[in-house]
């Protein structure tokens, strides 16, 4: 295997590692705080909607001038923000109306899927799903780093300012959720409400939060999904918020897990990418599918043998109720 | 009927109408001067003629059958969000027998197919059930993982024995695969010139979806092994107490609803009207399944209704198409449709408090 | 003036009063204990306290001053601090964690550990904890994650302390040391409320001690000029028998035999079984009395094979059923009415009819060739409406969860009377229901009696223990302590054994 094909798996796993890791580490922050999130998905495929239909129209439509860096940041915002919009609905239907969380997940992923795909067709000159935009954002070389042997090549070219900032969340994440008090009572939260309550931890409000926070990170990754892959996105995030969801089991509910989940997730999946491009793996003819279906196989049987004794929060999927002892 | 099912009913009918009122302000604010032709038409399509009437009952098939799949699964307690999985595997089974077997005669091959098929699903749906059963996985997560497995194989093996590079999706099947018309064609049919019909595809699968819904009201209602499924799902703690062997009622429970969704991947990919994508793609069916299981109150009959109504829906979603908006308008519908089923008690709740009193004053008359 | 007031407190839940104009008044750095059967309403009035209730009526003072306390944070803020009796711990946090929970010290949010592992370590060091506190609470001994809640309060600086039965959960080395830690926190000027039903350790530890009975304040008393005699009396009160007419028993072969039964406890001595046997003869109501918690529970999980048990034998007429399934042993005669009607006696979703049938839906009688005979199980449902006086609006179809309380016992009543059962367990069969209601439940448990079943009755009630049962087995801590004929004791001499005050050696 020559190295260019090394290099290009690894940049590819980087770009698949990146999102998994911010979306699993929103999903970490609602089930710590108890509440069950497989919205994951819906939530990116909003955030990735709204970003692109966003720089869609930068560039297209209204064709401002704006600096990649400008445009980028600008776009983040405006899919997290629109993740923490979805989000919302799913807070108030299972912390207020104490609903049923799984259902609730199900409707904001059919409802994100339809509504991006109407509203790109009612939105684009094209009247396509499809929403184009220019993909400026690559950095050929970080200067400097770019020179270092083999890790040079590895991590500092063709890269994108969405790596960094997903190494850089999940550093923050670790820190806030086990260093701060907000973290540790969020944590309270998802394991034991009625110890929180006792103690005067209003577990309403950390709820909230939880959930807030994964639609914020999972709005968020919907966009560092899309940009260093496609220069167009069509409705769909391909299964990526459930994935991060296995992301989250399989690294048991812990940040520096979830990066070494993340990472081999990442690595499978570039190689059933790319592996026609790898001589040795071509030949066994092994089907990429395989390739890709290994990480939910993976958590599968994680499952199998942790859930007896499982990392899950405790009191996650229940509704805190106040009477409850 | 008693006043829980009256209300049951009724706040059936309020999510439907808040999903429905949704959808119109959407169509509203996409395009406000054609709106309500849209929405009229989403509403009154699917009746405007009797060919339509064979293509909502063509379109209801498969999503009854996934109704009563996740119906059943949550009558014993269990949500069964993977049906979609053992929908795909049931198709793909149906597909590779239809082009495999065709030595065998056609009637005998679409009955070995059909029951292939609903054994495929069953095997699916066995997975979560044991990891539930024996490691207290619990269904939701490991129905996730198994969807997303299922898809991979099932393309995988779309793509390595029954693809057709022209269309990119299965091969169609040969037509004595297919399911019989039973003369339906003669019925659901409408003459846009003279001599020539427009001709809806629904075939016997309706009539076996409804079978089904038959079967397992029976199955619930009527026989032992129900009320111990039942009884495990309402009250796991007094079903031990009775003496109720719990594991194995939920790897049966899981099975059968498996095999509801197997056999209605089956019924979709031999109606000739259907044929599987080889890309990586969840399919709706079984999603769409929840809606339908929830607004037909998970009750086996209401699930035919609710089937159709869904179907329906969506016939005069693709209609609109023609005044330039689209089908996914009615996908929001649903979505919205379920967001309110997650608290449904909560409505049914305040429809009690508020109508309740009313309906008993009646029924005190009467 | 008193550190805290209770005025004439009154709360009620739906259908009962559990605190009846109650007053209690604690004095600055004594240790004052509440005593009082089960319901009684210690709980509740120190929920009251602790703002987890609201009181419909009466007032709270501290130091004379009446304060509201709408909830923890307003109890923490008077200094009132509580140990549950269910400990509110996460399992997953550590000692120190755990502690700061709630009043965590930060700058700008980032937690600053470090004082608090001080202040920690120096109340720990002070009260001789012995206690690790960067261990996780689920790696800790139930005693040690009690010395948590302690921690807990003396780190907020709390002077009113709560304790909630916690010797409940304690092994006798663990109590004595609670006891002194006790005794040096009232020494310290801190004030002690203790909730208990151990006359022992109130004797042992407390000095003023109210009782509780039937959600009204009997009394207060100094305990050093208090005889426990006189105390338990206080709890129990001088019952009036309800007249039950009621022949001698007649015992006959023994039915059920248990031997050596023995269960370890999941968190120390609670739950726990201590080489227990008896027997239960044809013809005899033997009742198993004490106060709730103390194994009674895990001795029917026991014999009804809803847990598994470590050791030990239990037959049926010989047969042994130690490690028989549920369905088999209930196939050997035994019927059983549950402690819990709604978790494991009653399908609430179905209707009246299908729960008469739950444990024998399976037999020709209910089924044939697997479908179930609706028309015979809606007739059996009728019979057994008429001959229980069920009484349900909608008959046989009524949903159970429409039902009353005394309605829906009766089915479950029925239904296991019914099966014409050897042995008939019944667990706390009259819980919650009214006067008319109780009086039936206790002439069926005799009239099977009299047709020679054997009946094993577990009660917490001394006056249903009194009045229904021909021999009475007293359990605390998870042993048979007593074995007494029921005209050879006295209310006194019960309440003393349920509170570990007495014990007598007991043969099989």
């Amino acid at each position: 295997m020559n190295m260019a094909i090394f290099y290009s798996i690894m940049h590819w796993a980087v770009y698949i590692m990146i999102p998994l890791i911010v979306v699993s580490l929103g999903g970490m922050f609602s089930e710590k705080s108890g509440v069950v999130n497989i919205a994951l998905e819906g939530k990116m495929i909003m955030g990735a909607f709204a970003g692109t239909m966003f720089m869609y129209y930068v560039q297209n439509v209204w064709q401002i001038a704006m600096s990649p860096w400008l445009l980028l940041i600008c776009t983040l915002i405006i899919a997290t923000a629109t993740g923490i919009v979805v989000s919302l609905a799913h807070a108030y239907a299972s912390i207020n109306l104490r609903a049923n969380q799984v259902i609730s997940g199900i409707a904001i992923n059919m409802f994100a899927v339809a509504f991006a795909i109407y509203t790109a067709r009612a939105l684009t000159t094209a009247g396509s799903q499809h929403i184009h935009y220019r993909n400026v954002f690559r950095i050929d070389n970080v200067p400097l780093l770019h020179r270092i042997p083999i890790l040079g090549p590895m991590l500092f070219q063709n890269t994108y300012f969405t790596s960094l900032l997903g190494i850089i969340i999940l550093a923050v994440s670790a820190f806030v959720l086990y260093k701060t008090k907000f973290g540790l009572r969020l944590r309270a939260c998802g394991e034991h409400p009625q110890a929180a309550d006792s103690v005067g931890v209003s577990v309403t409000k950390m709820r909230y939060a939880g959930v807030i926070l994964s639609g914020a990170l999972a709005g968020m990754g919907g966009i560092l999904y899309i940009v260093p892959i496609a220069s167009a996105f069509s409705g769909s995030v391909a299964g990526y918020g459930f994935l991060a969801l296995a992301v989250l089991i399989f690294g048991a509910w812990k940040p520096q897990r979830i990066l070494f989940a993340a990472f081999f997730f990442g690595l499978m999946l570039s190689i059933a990418s790319q592996f026609s491009a790898i001589p040795f793996l071509r030949d066994l003819g092994i089907h990429a599918n395989f390739f890709r279906m290994t990480p939910y196989v993976a958590t599968l049987i994680v499952l199998a043998f942790t859930s007896k004794n499982t990392a899950a929060p405790k009191a996650v999927g229940q509704p805190y109720d106040k009477g409850g002892r | 009927m008693n006043r829980d099912a009256v209300m049951s009913f009724l706040s059936s009918l309020v999510v439907l109408a808040a999903g429905l009122l949704i959808g119109f302000i959407i169509l509203l604010v996409s395009n406000a001067s054609s709106a309500w032709e849209a929405f009229r038409t989403i509403l009154t399509f699917g009746f405007s003629g009797i060919r339509n009437v064979g293509d909502v009952l063509l379109g209801a098939t498969p999503i009854i059958m996934t109704g009563l799949s996740v119906a059943f699964a949550f009558k014993t307690g269990l949500f069964n969000i993977g049906a979609t999985g053992q929908f795909a595997f049931g198709g793909l089974t149906a597909i590779l027998i239809g082009h495999n077997f065709t030595g065998m005669p056609d009637g005998l091959r679409i009955v070995f197919a059909l029951a292939a098929a609903t054994a495929a699903g069953a095997l699916w749906g066995a997975i979560p059930g044991l990891l539930k059963a024996f490691r207290n996985v619990h269904e939701v997560i490991s129905c996730i993982m198994t969807n997303y497995i299922g898809m991979f194989l099932v393309t995988f093996l779309i793509d390595r024995y029954a693809f057709n590079p022209a269309v990119g999706k299965s091969l169609a099947l040969p037509e004595g695969s297919n399911l019989p018309t039973l003369g339906f064609e003669h019925i659901f049919r409408e003459e846009f010139l003279p001599g020539f019909y427009r001709v809806s595809r629904v075939n016997a699968g309706i009539l076996i979806a409804i079978i089904a819904a038959v079967i397992i009201y029976i199955i619930l209602e009527k026989t032992t092994f129900g009320y111990e499924l039942k009884a495990c799902g309402f009250n796991k703690d007094a079903a031990k107490y009775a003496g109720i062997n719990q594991n194995r009622n939920i790897v049966a429970s899981m099975m059968i609803s498996g095999a509801l969704a197997g056999l209605g991947g089956a019924l979709l990919y031999t109606s000739g009207t259907e044929a599987m994508g080889a890309s990586n793609v969840l399919l709706p069916y079984g999603f769409t399944g929840i809606s339908v299981a929830f607004l037909g109150l998970n009750h086996p009959i209401g699930i035919i209704f609710s089937g159709s109504l869904v179907s329906y829906l969506f016939l005069g979603g693709a209609r609109t198409q023609v005044m330039g908006f689209s089908i996914e308008v009615v996908e929001i519908v649903i979505s919205v449709i379920i967001y309110f089923c997650a608290f449904v008690f909560l409505v049914k709740t305040f429809l009690g408090k508020h109508i309740g009193k009313l309906l008993r004053f009646k029924g005190d008359n009467a | 003036m008193y550190i805290i007031e209770m005025r004439n407190i009154t709360k009620r839940f739906p259908g009962i009063i559990a605190n009846d104009d109650v007053t209690l008044q604690l004095k600055k750095g004594e240790i004052h204990a509440l005593l009082g059967e089960n319901g009684a309403g210690k709980s509740t009035l120190m929920s009251v306290l602790f703002g987890l209730y609201r009181q419909e009526a009466g007032a709270i003072y501290k130091n004379g001053e009446p304060v509201q306390i709408q909830g923890p944070n307003d109890a923490n803020r008077l200094g009132i601090g509580m140990v549950h009796q269910h400990f509110k711990l996460v399992h997953n946090f550590t000692v120190l964690e755990n502690i700061v929970l709630g009043v965590e010290t930060t700058k700008s949010g980032v937690l600053q550990i470090k004082e608090a592992r001080e202040k920690v370590l120096a109340l720990s060091k002070k009260y001789s904890f012995d206690i690790d506190i960067d261990k996780e609470v689920r790696h800790i001994s139930v005693g040690m994650q009690q010395r948590v809640e302690i921690l807990k309060m003396l780190y907020r600086e709390n002077e009113i302390l709560i304790f909630d039965e916690p010797t409940a959960v304690l092994t006798p080395q663990e109590i004595e040391a609670l006891m002194r830690t006790m005794r040096n926190m009232a020494e310290e000027g801190k004030s002690i409320l203790f909730i208990t039903h151990k006359l022992d350790e109130i004797k042992l530890v407390a000095d003023r001690c109210s009782v509780l009975r039937k959600g009204k304040m009997i009394g207060t008393i100094n305990v050093a000029e208090t005889t426990k005699e006189e105390m338990s009396e206080m709890m129990v009160g001088r019952k009036v028998l309800l007249s039950l007419d009621k022949e001698a028993a007649n015992p006959k072969e023994t039915i059920l035999s248990v031997r050596n039964l023995t269960k370890k406890g999941k968190s120390g001595e609670k739950g726990s079984l201590k080489d227990i046997s008896f027997d239960v003869k044809a013809g005899e109501i033997l009742c198993v009395a004490g106060i709730e918690g103390n194994g009674q529970t895990e001795l029917v999980y026991a014999l009804t094979g809803l847990k598994n048990i470590d050791g030990g034998r239990v037959t049926m007429e010989g047969v042994d059923i130690t490690k028989a399934k549920i369905r088999k042993r209930t196939e050997t005669g035994i019927s059983h009415i549950p402690e819990d009607r709604h978790r494991h006696g009653l399908v609430l979703e179905y209707s009246l009819a299908q729960n008469t049938i739950l444990q024998t839906y399976y037999k020709p009688t209910h089924q044939s060739l697997g479908f179930l005979k609706a028309r015979e199980i809606i007739a059996y449902a009728n019979r057994l409406i008429e001959r229980f006086d069920i009484r349900a609006g909608e008959g046989a179809e009524t949903p159970a969860r429409a039902m009353s309380g005394g309605n829906q016992q009766k089915v479950i009543l029925a239904r296991e009377i019914d099966r014409d059962p050897k042995l008939l367990i019944a667990v706390q069969p009259t819980r919650g229901l009214d006067v008319g209601a109780i009086e039936y439940i206790h002439r069926q448990l005799l009239a099977q009696r009299d047709s020679g079943k054997a009946v094993l009755l577990v009660s917490l009630e001394l006056e249903e223990v009194m009045n229904v049962s021909d021999r009475i087995l007293v359990m605390y801590e998870g042993e048979i302590v007593a074995d007494v004929n029921p005209k050879d004791t006295t209310f006194q001499e019960l309440g003393l054994y349920m509170s570990g005050a007495k014990r007598s050696e007991v043969a099989v």
